[in-house]
C-alpha cells in the first residue's frame, strides 16, 4: 500500500469522522442555536479533506475542480444560511431580531444597544 | 466495494440521527436537521460518484449544494414569518 493510498484513506476517514461529529453534536446540543454551530464541522473539515482526497485520487481533473467549487459554495453558504436561520429563530421567539434594552442577553453581556 | 464506497456507507449512516432531528422536536431543531441532512447528502453523493468511477455525475452534488442553500433560506424565511 503506497503512501498516497494511505493519505487518501486517512482523508476519507477524516471526512466520515467530521460528519459523524457534526451530526452527533447537533443532536446532543441543548437548543437550536447551539446545534447550528455544528453545521460548520462537516462543511469545513469534511469537505476540505474530501477535496484533498479527490485531488490525490484523480489529480487536477474536472472532478477535483467541481469538488473545489462545492467546497467554496458550502463555505460561503454555511455562514449565510446559519445567520439566516439564527435570525429567523430569534424573530420567531421574540418578535424582533435586533437587540433591545429589555433583552436578557444584552444585560448579560454588560452593554446597552445603541438607539 | 472499494474504500470510497465503505466511507460513503459509513457517512450515509449519519443520516439516521439527521432524520431523527428532522422528525422530532421544535421547528427550529427540524430546520437545523434539514440543513445538516443536505450537507451530509452532498458529501455522500461526492463519495459515491468517485467510488463508482463515474466522475461525470459530480454535477449532481454540485447542483444539490446550490439548491440546498436556497432551500435553507426559504425554510428559514417561512419559519420566521408564517410558522
Amino acid at each position: 500500500m503506497s503512501a498516497r493510498a494511505i493519505a487518501i484513506d486517512s482523508l476519507l476517514a477524516c471526512t466520515c469522522l467530521s460528519c459523524w461529529l457534526g451530526v452527533l453534536g447537533m443532536v446532543r446540543m441543548r437548543d437550536a442555536y447551539q446545534s447550528l454551530h455544528y453545521l460548520a464541522i462537516p462543511a469545513v473539515a469534511g469537505l476540505t479533506s474530501l477535496t484533498l482526497a479527490i485531488v490525490l485520487q484523480t489529480g487536477w481533473s474536472q472532478a477535483s475542480w467541481k469538488c473545489g467549487i462545492i467546497f467554496a459554495i458550502m463555505i460561503a453558504s454555511n455562514s449565510v444560511g446559519t445567520h439566516a436561520a439564527a435570525r429567523a429563530f430569534r424573530q420567531r421567539q421574540k418578535g424582533h431580531w435586533q437587540p433591545k434594552p429589555d433583552d436578557a442577553e444584552v444585560e448579560f453581556l454588560g452593554g446597552k444597544p445603541q438607539a | 466495494m472499494n474504500f470510497w464506497m465503505v466511507m460513503a456507507t459509513a457517512t450515509g449512516a449519519s443520516l439516521i440521527p439527521c432524520a431523527w432531528s428532522c422528525l422530532r422536536g421544535s421547528p427550529e431543531r427540524r430546520l437545523v436537521g434539514l440543513e445538516m441532512t443536505a450537507l451530509v447528502i452532498t458529501i455522500v453523493m461526492v463519495l459515491v460518484t468517485v467510488g463508482e468511477g463515474r466522475l461525470i455525475f459530480m454535477d449532481i452534488p454540485l447542483a444539490l449544494a446550490v439548491l440546498a442553500f436556497g432551500a435553507g433560506l426559504v425554510f428559514a424565511r417561512f419559519l420566521e414569518k408564517h410558522l
